[in-house]
């Protein structure tokens, strides 16, 4: 008998806590309204997205609204950096929480910029955190990542790659005055710095494949210790010869432009592999984004094929690093 | 009787006097006691020049690029005025419903409590930014394509809805502890006077309860200016994002990061000495 009454208790409370769900999402409300109220232009995010549903297809979408959202983190001269006192201009349709062009510079800026040129649309800059970006699921908050990315079966479950726009070969880095490392090879088992998910990480754990080329693996049992960035890497490496890292493993220009900034490092070997950088779409976009992404490989190709992107790379690099992005074979990338 | 008077009339202005000398010199061992702390703060403050010495500071370069993270500042204030708020009225509302008598206010606020003091700010940023949109691109295919929408909130209102509800699960605490802390005599007084249960609190618990959690509000307040630094993550400009991401231009990471953390420290002396004022104009209402 009590056990019953016991079970009718349970039921009938769980029964109210069912009911009492809408009423725990009371809370939120008070920081929902206040925001709404204070962050108008967040909200017309929000409310562009809501218009843009019936459409069902991107490139309608983006020309609808005449901006293409482009997600950049400015973390990484000279791909892409932030400019001091930069102002929107007037007739900019970027919403508040959006940045403006000039607000940037990079060889990743200027590329999307030329992008959004050629598509006949403004460029507009969000900037999550990478991970933020390499992760897919974007949720419609921005249409394409312009950010040098690396081509990786991996992100290639997340996301959509284009045409690759260049490509960076992958070196490692020493402390200048270190003497006891001559080969790549000796870097077995040492303490290697990379950015946390790049695919530097994913070499030194042997786990890298690059669409359409052979990774030869000559570093074994390194010590892998992740950073937020390569900067914050390269970093630690220039305190002191094995003071935290004995090396770091970054794209080639990074490593360079540290150098030239006046940090004591040195380039070990040559190359390890090379990286094709590519544009990104979201695959889980609740958007078609099939002819957008037609669209960008267009002119990705149109950039290639006059010489655009050859000419920002030297500008950027003091090298050719496009053309050999120019003969990927895009359609062997099965996506 | 006139001889005792008489006596005590001298007692009353020596002891008079003898006060007036103790008053003196309680008042000079304070002062010298607050010298004595300056000196304490003028030397850690010159040991802290010495390492900044000793760090190579490019002054120079903060000066020169020092508007760039100043301008976050707003950011940073507004983010994290807007977060107190929603997380003082979050607090207030957990509270009642930790002191109720109704098992559903009860177990909502208590469940609340647990879940968001258990589990870390930034996992709580990440699953609201990335993980409510998830949510509601299932409910718009669901067919709920507003109610979908609204669930994709932006980086600055995703920031603010976590730290809302992450302080507000502490400050409800403290809003508990205050409301326990006026004596149960009132409340029963106020009973037997005839007020309702609502009337008790409104009239009678909560002005006193109110005085005595503002101190902690302000030390709430004081600590969230500097957790709104999480929402740099989702790329909102404010003062570390701009102090992070600009020091990656030169390689000038300190510098800017000093730059930073003075402001900050800054920001916090002047929360400290707004909070000091209204503890003191408090501490006048209740004087007898």
């Amino acid at each position: 008998m009590t056990k019953r009454y016991h079970l009718l208790i349970l039921l009938l409370l769980a029964a109210l806590l069912l009911a009492a769900c809408p009423a725990s999402s009371t809370p939120a409300t008070p920081a929902a309204s206040t925001e709404g109220a204070t962050a108008a232009p967040a909200t017309e995010v929000v409310s562009a997205t809501t218009a843009s549903a019936a459409t069902k297809d991107l490139w309608a979408d983006i020309t609808a609204r005449g901006v293409l959202r482009i997600s950049t983190d400015p973390a990484y001269p000279p791909q892409s950096e932030l400019v001091e006192g930069a102002q929107k201009p007037a007739g900019s349709k970027c919403t508040g929480d959006e940045h403006v062009a000039a607000e940037f510079k990079g060889f990743d800026i200027d590329a999307a910029v030329e992008i959004a040129k050629r598509l006949g649309v403004e460029p507009c800059f969000v900037t999550p955190d990478w991970t933020l970006i390499t992760g897919g699921k974007w949720s419609g908050r921005w249409d394409i990542s312009v950010g040098s990315m690396s081509i990786t079966p991996e992100r290639m479950k997340a996301l959509y790659f284009s045409q690759p726009y260049y490509t960076t070969p992958a070196a490692f880095f020493v402390y200048k005055d270190n003497q006891s490392f001559t080969k790549i090879e000796e870097l077995s088992g040492k303490k290697i710095g990379v950015c946390s998910g790049c695919t530097y990480e994913s070499y030194l754990n042997g786990s890298l494949e690059i669409p359409g080329e052979t990774i030869k693996v000559v570093v074994t049992d390194a010590d892998v210790h992740g950073y937020d960035t390569d900067t914050s890497a390269l970093q630690d490496l220039a305190l002191g010869d094995g003071v935290r890292l004995d090396a770091v493993l970054t794209a080639l220009p990074t490593g360079q432009g540290f150098i030239k900034s006046g940090k004591p490092l040195k380039q070990l070997g040559d190359p390890v592999y090379f990286e094709y950088l590519s544009a990104a779409f979201d695959r889980a976009s609740s958007l078609d984004s099939a002819s957008f992404r037609s669209k960008v490989n267009e002119a990705i190709q149109a950039m290639h094929s006059d010489g655009t992107l050859k000419k920002l790379s030297e500008q950027y690099y003091g090298t050719d690093l496009a053309s050999a992005a120019a003969t990927f074979d895009f359609a062997n990338l099965k996506q | 009787m006139s001889v005792i008077v008489k006596q005590s009339k001298f007692d009353q202005e020596q002891s008079r006097l003898i006060g007036k000398q103790l008053v003196a010199k309680e008042q000079q061992s304070l002062k010298l006691h607050i010298f004595k702390v300056a000196v304490v703060w003028a030397v850690l403050f010159a040991f802290l020049g010495l390492l900044l010495y000793l760090l190579q500071i490019d002054l120079p370069y903060i000066v020169e690029h020092r508007n760039f993270v100043l301008a976050g500042l707003w950011t940073t204030l507004s983010v994290s005025l807007i977060s107190i708020l929603a997380a003082t009225i979050l607090a207030f509302l957990g509270a009642l419903g930790r002191l109720s008598t109704n098992a559903i206010a009860q177990g909502i606020s208590g469940f609340y409590i647990s879940l968001l003091r258990g589990t870390p700010l930034l996992v709580q940023i990440y699953i609201i930014y990335s993980g409510l949109p998830q949510i509601g691109t299932q409910i718009s295919s669901l067919g709920y394509p507003t109610l979908g929408k609204l669930l994709i909130l932006s980086p600055i209102q995703s920031g603010i809805l976590a730290l809302s509800l992450n302080y507000g699960a502490y400050m409800t605490e403290i809003f508990r502890s205050g409301i326990q802390a006026i004596s149960q005599g009132q409340g029963e007084a106020a009973r037997a006077l005839g007020m309702t249960h609502w009337q008790t609190m409104r009239l009678v618990i909560l002005p006193q309860a109110f005085r005595i959690v503002i101190p902690p509000i302000g030390n709430q307040f004081i600590a969230m200016q500097k957790d709104s630094a999480l929402v740099s993550l989702m790329g909102v400009w404010e003062i570390t994002y701009r102090a992070n991401r600009f020091a990656r231009k030169d390689s000038k990471f300190m510098e800017m990061f000093l730059l930073a953390a003075a402001v900050y420290w800054v920001l916090t002396l002047i929360s400290e000495w707004l909070q000091g004022r209204l503890e003191n104009y408090m501490a006048q209402n209740n004087k007898r």
